[in-house]
């Protein structure tokens, strides 16, 4: 069935009273009320209010029965210049926030170049780096724990089996290993979004200038380097964004693995959040609701920032 | 004729008030919906107390935990809350907003171990009834200890360089001295070192170190850390200690590779006293109680750790108060203590001194008992105890880092320190 395309001439030429040219313009304003009031509702009841409520708590400090006393800014003064934990798990998350999202889409990218180029059981490569992304955190989380446990963990027994047992560790034990270990679960499972994501881009590239390269005699790298990364280049910018903004945010596959420890290594933002607000066995809501807001301004911020940095000033065409 | 028609309707109504007034309904709100032993036994006090009390009928609703506080959070402020509902300590909160009835007059206290009681009296008054109840113990498995040619004294107290040369000979046999892991929970790291600190300081001073008004630097509280850090560079915990979780932690100490002690709450016969298939020990398994060390100049080596779970509160609101503690009386009878012990496989509130236990674990229950007598409690976990930054010092410090060997003593006293004392 052919779409019908509706011009703004057409939209305006639209005879009053006509039932089926019922536009934003024509509609109204109970029809509008009607259509959006009740997702109005829902969002100021789950987002709107929430989120106002969380900048109001951080200037209180909440006690039980929900009373509450005003203190300012004395949450923030309090977090910024007397917290080290909070600092610690800054230092965490921005490492793991940077490095992960470097080796996400850069992972993401080699595997769809790999498959991309036609290698050898791409189709079985395809489901088995996919496959991780559709299991959930905690099955994820419970598989590597596992895997990194010291006496019958996978990977210290493969270490000993090739005689590298020396090298064996106690992976989530250890506050040198601990966030590493954490970041290298984290990348198997979202490397194959990533690379599902960088494949589809591959595929919609045009043959044309992808041959006229071969034809030029334009070799891979170059053609790598020159052609498709720059033409992918909207599509690694938005991977990157989203896999910066989900790290910034990490908080269920640390709570899984390490649950912030040792010794506050993998602490990141959104654990401390939760540990101020429910198990510290305080009624007080209104710290951890400082730290969520200044730790959401500065993702705010980090995005525009990064969104800028990265953003493309002159359309390619082709 | 009319007056004895009008005295005949008289004694008609008011007799069919009378029968209506003893019609009443009892609500129960209860936790624990999966565990049948439990269940059976709520249930079994509810029918005996409707067989005594004529025209009552107890309904119970069972619910998950999480399920039953999201259901009193709207229920109780709008006053449709149950009769009598299911707490834990801590949560105060049903207090402070005076949503529950004060019971020391209406419950009969005689049955409730008063140490017990004390966890639930706030401000001079007993909020709730506790039934459940748990000691910190320290197991061990009788045939290893013999193989290490270790002789428990008649009081089943280790001193403490006794217990050092258990972790090194245990070690040097090419066994897991102890079992513990800190995977998934905030506390059993820190049982041998919380023990001991106990022990060490006595209830009065490690109650003040808990709440910040003892320094960790005092040379008590170094020296038992010293201690302990030896028990850690001797070996004594496993290797993978920091992702081994509870329950592995069970079955590392009773299955495979097995270890010579094992420090874990009595709820351990939870995890334990179920069938093999199922992940609990062997009947066979040479199950022991040991006391935790004696500390040398210790303050109190006949201390140790009670903590209370379930308890039972009554409804501010309630109309049937006196039913309701009735329904309690129930629950506190010294029979249903001793068949709670019997079918639950824990400890309970509920006096049963002198009664002789039954059943396939009736010897452990015995020994268990036994290795209570001349007991001084200090109430309350750490993990329960604390709040606050000196909460997660202790679940990082204590738990996690100090016995896994991340830490030496001066660091884990000054992190101790630093978010505990308030001196």
């Amino acid at each position: 069935m052919p779409s019908e395309t509706i011009t703004s001439e057409s939209r305006d030429s639209a005879p009053a009273g006509d039932a089926s040219a019922i536009g934003a313009r024509t509609a109204s304003r109970g029809t509008i009320a009607a259509f959006l009031g009740p997702v109005l509702v829902i969002y100021a009841g789950f987002i709107f209010y929430p989120v106002i409520r969380t900048f109001y708590n951080s200037l209180h400090t909440v006690g039980p029965q929900n009373t509450s006393s005003f203190v300012g800014f004395q949450n923030f003064t309090q977090l910024l210049f007397h917290d080290a934990t909070f600092w610690r798990a800054v230092g965490n998350t921005v490492t793991f926030t940077v490095v992960g999202t470097v080796a996400d889409v850069l992972g993401g990218l080699l595997l769809a170049l790999c498959l991309f180029s036609q290698a050898p059981f791409g189709r079985l490569l395809r489901v088995i780096w996919f496959t991780p992304v559709l299991m959930s955190y905690v099955v994820v989380g419970i598989i590597w724990v596992w895997l990194y446990d010291y006496d019958w963990g996978l990977i210290n027994t493969i270490l000993r089996w090739i005689g590298l047992g020396a090298f064996e560790q106690s992976w989530l034990g250890d506050p040198h290993t601990a966030l590493w270990a954490v970041l290298v679960t984290h990348l198997w499972k979202w490397l194959g979004f990533n690379m599902i994501i960088c494949l589809a881009a591959l595929y919609a590239l045009p043959g044309e200038v992808l041959g006229a390269a071969e034809l030029d005699a334009c070799g891979w790298f170059a053609k790598l380097v020159y052609i498709i990364i720059p033409m992918l280049r909207p599509t690694l910018v938005n991977l990157l964004v989203l896999s910066f903004v989900g790290k910034m945010m990490m908080f269920d596959l640390v709570w899984i693995m390490t649950d912030g420890g040792p010794l506050w290594a993998t602490e990141t933002v959104s654990t401390y959040v939760y540990k101020r607000a429910f198990n510290w066995n305080s009624f007080d809501l209104g710290y951890p609701s400082a730290i969520a807001v200044l730790w959401s301004v500065m993702i705010v911020a980090f995005v525009v920032l990064m969104t800028r940095l990265l953003r493309q000033r002159e359309r390619l065409e082709f | 004729m009319k007056s004895l028609l009008i005295a005949a309707l008289a004694l008609t109504v008011t007799g069919g008030a009378a029968a209506k007034a003893e019609d009443v309904t009892l609500t129960v709100w209860s936790h624990e919906a999966d565990e049948t032993a439990k269940v059976a036994l709520r249930e079994q006090a509810a029918r005996n107390l409707e067989a005594s009390h004529p025209g009552l009928h107890v309904k119970i609703t069972w619910y998950e935990k999480d399920g039953l506080n999201s259901a009193l959070r709207t229920a109780l402020p709008a006053g449709q809350g149950p009769d009598v509902f299911y707490v834990e300590p801590g949560q105060t909160e049903y207090i402070t907003s005076g949503m529950i009835a004060p019971l020391d007059d209406l419950v009969d206290w005689s049955n409730i171990y008063d140490w017990a009681r004390s966890v639930w009296t706030v401000d001079g008054k007993t909020w709730a009834l506790p039934e459940e109840a748990y000691t910190d113990e320290l197991y061990y498995n009788k045939d290893l200890l013999a193989k290490l040619g270790i002789t428990l004294p008649a009081n089943g107290q280790l001193s403490q360089g006794q217990f050092l040369d258990l972790v090194t000979k245990a070690r040097a046999a090419g066994m897991t001295p102890v079992s513990a892991g800190v995977g998934d929970r905030p506390y059993p790291g820190a049982y041998i070192l919380a023990e001991a600190l106990l022990r060490k300081l006595g209830t009065d001073d490690y109650g003040k170190l808990l709440t910040g008004k003892l320094s960790f630097e005092d040379p008590r509280v170094v020296e038992v850390f010293t201690w302990v850090k030896s028990l850690v560079d001797a070996g004594a915990y496993p290797k993978n200690f920091m992702t081994l979780k509870l329950g592995e932690s069970h079955q590392y100490f009773f299955q495979k590779p097995g270890s010579v002690v094992f420090p874990m709450g009595s709820f351990y016969t939870g995890r334990a006293f179920v069938p093999v298939d199922q992940g609990g020990q062997s009947p066979d398994f040479p199950l022991g109680i040991m006391q935790f060390p004696a500390m040398d100049g210790a303050a109190c080596n006949s201390c140790k750790t009670v903590a209370v779970g379930a308890s039972f509160a009554i409804n501010a609101a309630s109309k049937h108060k006196d039913l309701a503690a009735a329904y309690l009386n129930e629950l506190a009878k010294p029979e249903v203590g001793k068949q709670w012990i019997e079918t639950v496989y824990l400890q309970t509130a509920v006096k049963t001194g002198g009664i002789q236990f039954s059943g396939p674990y009736a010897a452990y229950f015995t020994e268990l008992m036994d290795r209570q007598k001349g007991a001084t409690y200090f109430t309350g976990m750490p993990v329960d105890v604390l709040s606050g930054q000196c909460k997660d010092s202790f679940v990082q410090v204590m738990n996690k880092a100090f016995p896994g060997g991340l830490l030496g003593v001066d660091e884990a006293v000054k992190m101790m320190n630093e978010g505990c004392y308030k001196g």
